[in-house]
């Protein structure tokens, strides 16, 4: 079993420094590595990106994050992840970490991801510059979350973004915003690379639960929707979907 | 006087895009004198800067603050997926 602990959304500020610090120190009870999805400060400044440095740093287990929207709000994402580095923090966008738990090896593939919306409901690639960008973005995301993926060789294979993969956890959410929730061009490139679990935030009225057409498992780890410093999921190596076997 | 749909729309755009507040997880419903504020924040102080940002836009409606402060509580047990 590989114990992965993960959190979203978690929103840090200098308001709110040193509250999730007290159950970090003991993640190392819990958990073998702990995934950050994204979210990790409120306006993406380099000041909040201290703060998310200080709570996450020298913890007992390797500690693998991707931004996540407001991350990027004040337009300095390679700082803030510069400052999260400088930390020992690992920051993916489209690109994989692999690390050994005992005798079992667990890699993990981020990027942020994107909207567009999902199978047969979602945006194209076609019209005014601004639509072609939106839609574009993801496009380029989702491939390199499929070569990241695809370049993994371990026992367990996680992808990691802030953007939902599938509609499956945004339940709760009003459905005319999922095109800004996620993507189904994510799942996709989750689907066809072997990959275990998919991880994802960015949707805080969503369910944590969620499956990929591919037979994928997803959890929206949203802090207000797992309601904990963290939540933690223990893998079977070689399992890997209930569906596509 | 402006209706209920563009005032909440209004309301809602303000505590998502004012520096004081960005939260993007907060849902407002008006409904006549009332304004109600439910989701979850980081932490305690953001709970009053949400009322802060709803009372300049809206100074004559009585806010309703649901908002919870998200726990930060180690987790009880794990989810084994086999």
């Amino acid at each position: 079993m590989i114990r992965i602990a993960a959190v979203g959304d978690v929103h840090l500020g200098a308001d709110a420094r040193g509250r999730m610090r007290p159950a970090l120190e003991k993640v190392g009870e819990h958990a073998d590595v702990l995934l950050l999805a994204g979210d990790l400060t409120r306006h993406g400044t380099l000041d909040e990106a201290r703060v998310v440095a200080e709570e996450f740093a020298d913890l007992p287990v390797p500690v693998v994050a991707v931004l996540g929207n407001h991350d990027h709000h004040d337009d300095k994402p390679v700082e803030v992840a510069k400052v999260l580095t400088d930390s020992g923090l690992h920051v993916l966008e489209g690109d994989a970490v692999v690390f050994r738990v005992g005798d079992e090896r667990i890699g993990v593939a981020g990027v942020k991801g994107f909207g567009g919306g999902f199978a047969g409901k979602c945006g194209s690639n076609f019209g005014e510059r601004e639509m072609k960008a939106f839609v574009g973005h993801t496009i380029g995301i989702a491939d390199t979350l499929r070569a990241a993926l695809h370049s993994i060789d371990a026992d367990v294979k996680v992808a990691l973004t802030h953007y939902s993969p599938v509609p499956d956890t945004l339940r709760g959410e009003p459905p005319e915003i999922y095109p800004f929730l996620g993507s189904y061009l994510l799942a996709e490139a989750i689907d066809a690379t072997g990959t275990d679990l998919a991880i994802h935030g960015h949707a805080h009225f969503g369910t944590e639960h969620g499956m990929t057409p591919g037979g994928v498992r997803v959890r929206n780890v949203a802090q207000p929707i797992i309601r904990a410093a963290y939540t933690v999921y223990s893998v079977e190596p070689m399992v890997r979907s209930a569906v596509a076997g | 006087m402006t209706s209920e749909p563009y005032l909440s729309a209004r309301l809602r755009r303000a505590i998502a895009e004012d520096p004081r507040t960005t939260e993007l997880g907060v849902r407002v419903t008006v409904r006549g004198d009332h304004v109600l504020l439910s989701g979850d924040v980081a932490c305690e102080e953001r709970r009053a800067g949400l009322e802060a940002v709803v009372h300049e836009i809206a100074p004559d409606l009585q806010v309703v603050d649901d908002v919870r402060v998200v726990s930060v509580a180690e987790p009880e047990g794990s989810e084994e997926l086999r």
